[in-house]
């Protein structure tokens, strides 16, 4: 399965006149978008405008939503659309992975919580384990401050270290691209930085999309950035340009502040 | 300054206006000690020199004034856009307006050692170069107040019609410098005179650009230097 993909030089996503339906209800219209291999890419938008809806497309997250479909139009990870038949939504969400807006670290120790995803993958031996979690907690800039404690309960540690634990979780199975649902809304400042940094860190080996309210997050860690609007990909470009000189006139209200 | 949709915080909308205010009678003020500046060489009026060279310093505590709201509105309200474009032109005017404030002073300053020497007819061939000066000036602020880009990239082309005439008054002064005689001196204050006004056009053209900056986020700095290393 895992041969179905193949390493795309340029382009990790490509979604291509995607329409998405929520039942009835048109959620995304007419959605083209590339995202590159190798950078950040943040969506921005009000709430209800779709861009999570849109994340949650990437590794299929929304099949597990009763009436939630795509429509129209195609979405390819790696040159292979990810709709086909010959797609494994399990392999897609290994390839595929997501840290959402809470942190969820499983109800076990900070070690079981990272090795459960190789170990369902697979791996049985001790050592691999043993090396893919430090691997992992050392790749989310947590090791650190968990070596010495790593069989204990993941409820332990504090909200920061739990969402930077469930980012540990998601690189353990080697995904290629990450997809971010406002990893940060519930953490304090310095914790937030500490993310930001790690997303920074986690850009030279992962391709990431992160849904993001917050503007100065964007422009920090961001390179391309699309604002979404009534499920409509409104602008997407070069950060800089979308926070500096906005084509459209509903972009600048909105990252301006002026969406009434 | 343009009508814009309204902020949804009021408080950012105020402060915006009121830099954009705080730079536009910075720049009325500099524009006045010019035109005094001028009016004391020209008359002869020692009073006048003392008012400019007072009124230097309300020029400097505006600029500090538009750096200082400028930095509030940075850190409080983290603006994106055109509104980050505003505060960053504001504050670069801002600069300009000051240095253009500082060689009204320079002329005053002159024109107030002038008064010990005899008066000088060659005092007429200063006021086409200061009516070309002042008119860049003027539209130069119109180009920011009004946003008006075209206005603003503009100024560069005209610009060279100053240095044109500031040659050619030059040429002059220094021929009558060469001639020796007991108004040489005066004749060397009217050079320098001369050359600040050229200096004013010349920051004229930096507020255009900052005014075009503002409107179109372009930056036309420098465009024939980047254009020469293109062709390289």
């Amino acid at each position: 399965m895992s041969d179905t993909f193949q390493q795309h030089p340029e382009t990790a996503i490509e979604v291509a006149d995607m329409d998405f339906h929520y039942g009835e209800s048109k959620a995304l219209k007419d959605i083209r978008l590339t995202v590159p291999r190798g950078r950040i890419v943040a969506f921005i938008g009000p709430s209800g405008c779709g861009k999570s809806t849109l994340l949650r497309c990437f590794n299929r997250m929304n099949d597990l939503v009763p009436g939630a479909r795509v429509t129209r139009g195609s979405i390819h990870i790696d040159g292979v659309e990810i709709h086909s038949p010959e797609v494994d939504p399990v392999e897609l969400r290994r390839r595929v992975g997501m840290v959402f807006q809470k942190s969820n670290p499983f109800p076990r120790s900070i070690y079981e919580n990272v090795a459960y995803g190789p170990r369902i993958a697979g791996t049985k031996s001790k050592s691999e384990l043993d090396g893919i979690v430090e691997e992992a907690l050392k790749g989310a800039a947590l090791w650190s401050e968990v070596e010495s404690r790593l069989h204990e309960s993941a409820f332990g540690l504090s909200g920061g270290q739990q969402q930077r634990l469930c980012i540990a979780r998601a690189i353990a199975v080697r995904p290629e691209i990450l997809l971010m649902d406002e990893p940060c809304s519930a953490l304090d400042p310095v914790a937030t930085a500490k993310v930001e940094e790690l997303i920074l860190d986690l850009k030279r080996n992962y391709t990431i999309v992160i849904v993001t309210h917050n503007m100065q997050q964007a422009t920090r860690i961001s390179d391309m950035t699309a604002f979404f609007y009534l499920g409509e990909l409104m602008e997407y470009g070069a950060t800089t340009k979308i926070f500096t000189r906005p084509e459209r006139r509903e972009t600048e209200d909105y990252v301006t502040g002026r969406f009434g | 300054m343009p009508q814009h949709t309204p902020h949804i915080i009021r408080e950012f909308d105020q402060a915006m206006r009121g830099l954009a205010d705080l730079v536009i009678s910075m720049g009325a003020q500099a524009r006045l000690n010019l035109a005094r500046a001028m009016e004391a060489l020209q008359q002869r009026d020692l009073d006048r020199c003392k008012v400019v060279i007072a009124d230097d310093t309300e020029v400097d505590e505006a600029e500090r004034a538009v750096d200082a709201a400028g930095m509030d509105i940075l850190l409080r309200f983290h603006p994106v856009a055109s509104d980050l474009r505003l505060v960053i032109s504001s504050m670069k005017i801002a600069a300009n307006l000051e240095r253009i404030s500082d060689h009204a002073v320079n002329i005053a300053k002159r024109a107030r050692k002038m008064l010990a020497k005899p008066e000088v007819r060659e005092v007429r061939l200063i006021e086409p170069v200061y009516l070309l000066a002042d008119g860049q000036l003027q539209d130069a602020l119109a180009s920011y107040a009004d946003r008006d880009s075209e206005k603003g990239r503009g100024l560069k082309e005209r610009d060279q019609e100053l240095d044109r005439m500031h040659k050619r008054v030059m040429a002059q002064l220094s021929q009558l410098l060469e001639e020796g005689g007991e108004l040489s001196e005066s004749y060397l204050h009217l050079l320098f005179v001369v050359r600040s006004l050229e200096r004013v056009g010349d920051l004229a053209v930096n507020i255009g650009e900052d005014a075009v900056y503002l409107d179109r986020a372009e930056d036309i700095r420098h465009m024939k230097a980047r254009q020469q290393d293109t062709d390289a």
